[in-house]
């Protein structure tokens, strides 16, 4: 890959320097001709030269390293017991108004813990408590680059600029899956829905594996559905829930569920 | 010795060159799916964006040397 990158580079310099050598040479001669082959050469291969992409890695590669993490923090919760609910905790549960976790309850139905009592454990990449447990979310940092796409935190957005800037930072600026739709729905008592559709996400694959061990993981998300949680949660403020994720059997597409919770 | 293009050859060679990106901008558009090009489709939306712009200039140049000229 290495070496096709390189030759592409090497090609669009010799189209440039001849373009310009053939600019020379249809001024020195004055002929037209060669005045629109050096035109055309030096302005493709700067184009070519500048369209280059940055950076990129094979998807098997990257499917194949993302995988083990999922799996140990899949284990990892089961090794715990922590059996409650997951939890998103927006940033003024913390002191860094940047950070977002996951916060698992020990038992079902148990109340969410106060911001005095999560910061005492902030700092900590796996902080387990009677109550329940802080963990750091899978899709913090794919949350943190659709943040650095967005050019500002999602802090300073809400719920409305959300579902209209997510889907083209998906889509366009870092081509994560094919399509995104988000849809709201507000049942007007004390929660909102908020109801995701990803459309052939780059993650196909490393989704269906850690979504199928555990019923917990579900809940948590693979790194797309943890970022678009983090995206909700850091948006609105308030914690978020996946109540519900699902992926079609070849895993084009997943659809999953966030109820945001009212305190 | 002098450069043997007119301002009406380059305008034209811009007009050609800008379909030439727009559409193949158009074409690899992440919109209507994935392609396999490798390239920073947004750079070079970017550049067709910017030749058509320059076409348009030569093309209000040239109304406004007819308009001016008696």
């Amino acid at each position: 890959m290495r070496i096709g990158i390189d030759f592409a580079q090497a090609l669009s310099i010799i189209m440039l320097i001849l373009g310009t050598i053939a600019l020379v040479a249809s001024t020195i001669s004055t002929s037209t001709i060669l005045a629109f082959i050096g035109l055309g050469l030096a302005f493709w291969g700067a184009i070519l030269l500048y369209i280059r992409p940055e950076e990129y890695t094979k998807k098997v590669l990257l499917e194949a390293t993302l995988s083990p993490s999922l799996t140990t923090l899949n284990q990892m919760i089961q090794e715990f017991a922590y059996k409650g609910d997951v939890t998103y905790l927006p940033p003024k549960y913390f002191a860094d108004p940047e950070t977002t976790k996951i916060y698992i309850s020990k038992h079902k139905d148990t109340s969410l813990p106060t911001p005095e009592q999560v910061q005492k454990y902030e700092n900590q990449p796996v902080a387990r408590t009677p109550r329940g447990m802080l963990l750091t979310p899978p899709g913090i940092q794919l949350s943190k680059l659709l943040e650095k796409s967005l050019g500002t935190s999602f802090i300073r957005t809400d719920l409305k600029n959300l579902q209209q800037n997510l889907p083209k930072l998906f889509i366009e600026n870092l081509e994560i899956a094919e399509n995104l739709e988000i849809r709201a729905e507000d049942d007007m008592t004390k929660s909102t829905t908020i109801h995701a559709k990803i459309t052939k996400p780059f993650y196909a694959d490393t989704f269906k594996e850690a979504e199928e061990p555990s019923q917990l993981t579900g809940s948590i998300g693979g790194p797309i559905c943890s970022a678009i949680a983090i995206a909700i949660t850091k948006a609105t403020g308030k914690p978020v829930r996946i109540t519900d994720t699902k992926s079609s059997e070849d895993g084009n597409t997943i659809e999953a569920s966030y109820e945001i919770i009212e305190e | 010795m002098s450069f043997p293009l007119t301002f009406w050859d380059i305008s034209l060679w811009l007009a050609i060159t800008a379909i030439v990106l727009l559409i193949t901008s158009e074409l690899i558009s992440p919109y209507y799916g994935k392609t396999n090009l490798l390239i920073n489709k947004k750079r070079l939306r970017n550049v067709a964006l910017t030749v058509s712009t320059l076409f348009l200039i030569t093309v209000a140049i040239r109304i406004a040397t007819i308009i001016i000229s008696p």
